[in-house]
């Protein structure tokens, strides 16, 4: 069971985070040039499969397991309970809705403004903005892949999620050409937020010496109440939002 | 200064209070873990009372309700 969270926590938080590169680098391709674009992306790619290279083996080989379980636990708790924040937000009405598209078109509009260069003359601004966009959210990728490896059996499935995440993003981009308008971000991220505070706690715990009732099981019923418990605080929230605005 | 902002909005979210609280709770969930010993109630307990810090950090970072 903890193979197919951990793999479907790593597919869904990958696929989240390239979405936001891929729009990036629509962005510049479509405004610019593909071939830019390509190099700015592939550079980036380069550069974050050199820092994944780096850190994962250092990361496994050099920290002993339970102080990496909390290191671990507590770098998904920040990440997982940030998304979690904006996800209650979101649901409450109280910040506007995840989008990849909105993103692509606002990078588009400030990328129209600049020139391009003439043709056969590199397009810097455009592969610093593929760059910096694929690098950024590579980091991101790199860190929570990282931290779901790290549990003993926890490599083959984080590894496996991301690499699928990182083909099906890779090729919904190449095939279509365009973001992906109508994919419930705002959800999905509450989902992984969900999902990357539950692993955060399991791990973390399990470091510090705790032993869960039910084993791996515990998964299930942490994400349970930790998505009861942002539930109440989103109808909460939109409770509160809606009298606000309905008072005189 | 952008790179590093950037990199501190991407490590420790948009807000200081999330991680506080998540630090602060964190280091009384080892303190406690230390004062109950190794084998006490802790080993059985002790993950709800880091399940109730995670609910708190994320608690408090929302907007206060008036």
């Amino acid at each position: 069971m903890t193979f197919v969270l951990t793999l479907a926590g790593a597919l869904l938080a990958v696929s989240v985070e390239m979405l936001e590169a891929l729009a990036i680098v629509l962005a510049v391709g479509v405004t610019r040039r593909w071939r830019d674009a390509l190099y700015g992306a592939a550079a980036a790619a380069l550069a974050v499969a050199a820092l994944a290279g780096a850190l994962g083996p250092l990361i496994l080989a050099r920290i002993s397991l339970n102080p990496l379980r909390v290191v671990v636990g507590t770098l998904l708790l920040l990440f997982g309970l940030e998304w979690l924040r904006k996800g209650v937000l979101r649901l409450a009405g109280l910040r506007s809705p995840s989008s990849s598209f909105r993103e692509f078109v606002e990078q588009r509009e400030a990328l129209e403004e600049a020139a391009l260069p003439p043709p056969g003359h590199p397009d810097w601004a455009a592969r610093a903005i593929a760059f910096k966009g694929v690098l950024l959210e590579g980091v991101e990728v790199v860190l929570i892949v990282v931290a779901l490896a790290s549990r003993p059996g926890g490599t083959v499935p984080a590894v496996a999620g991301g690499a699928a995440a990182l083909l099906l993003v890779g090729g919904l981009g190449f095939f279509l050409r365009a973001p992906i308008a109508r994919i419930p971000e705002t959800h999905v991220k509450y989902v992984v937020g969900v999902m990357l505070t539950t692993f955060g706690v399991f791990f973390a715990a399990e470091g510090l010496g705790v032993e869960w009732p039910l084993g791996d099981a515990a998964l299930l019923y942490l994400a349970a109440l930790l998505a009861a418990v942002s539930q109440l605080q989103v109808v909460a929230l939109a409770r509160e939002s809606r009298a606000r605005v309905a008072a005189p | 200064m952008t790179a590093l902002r950037r990199l501190r909005k991407l490590v420790l979210g948009e807000t200081w209070t999330l991680p506080l609280v998540l630090g602060a709770g964190l280091a009384s969930a080892g303190l406690i873990r230390v004062l109950a010993g190794p084998h006490g109630w802790w080993r059985s307990a002790g993950g709800f009372l880091l399940l109730a810090v995670a609910v708190l950090a994320l608690t408090v970072s929302l907007p206060r309700r008036s």
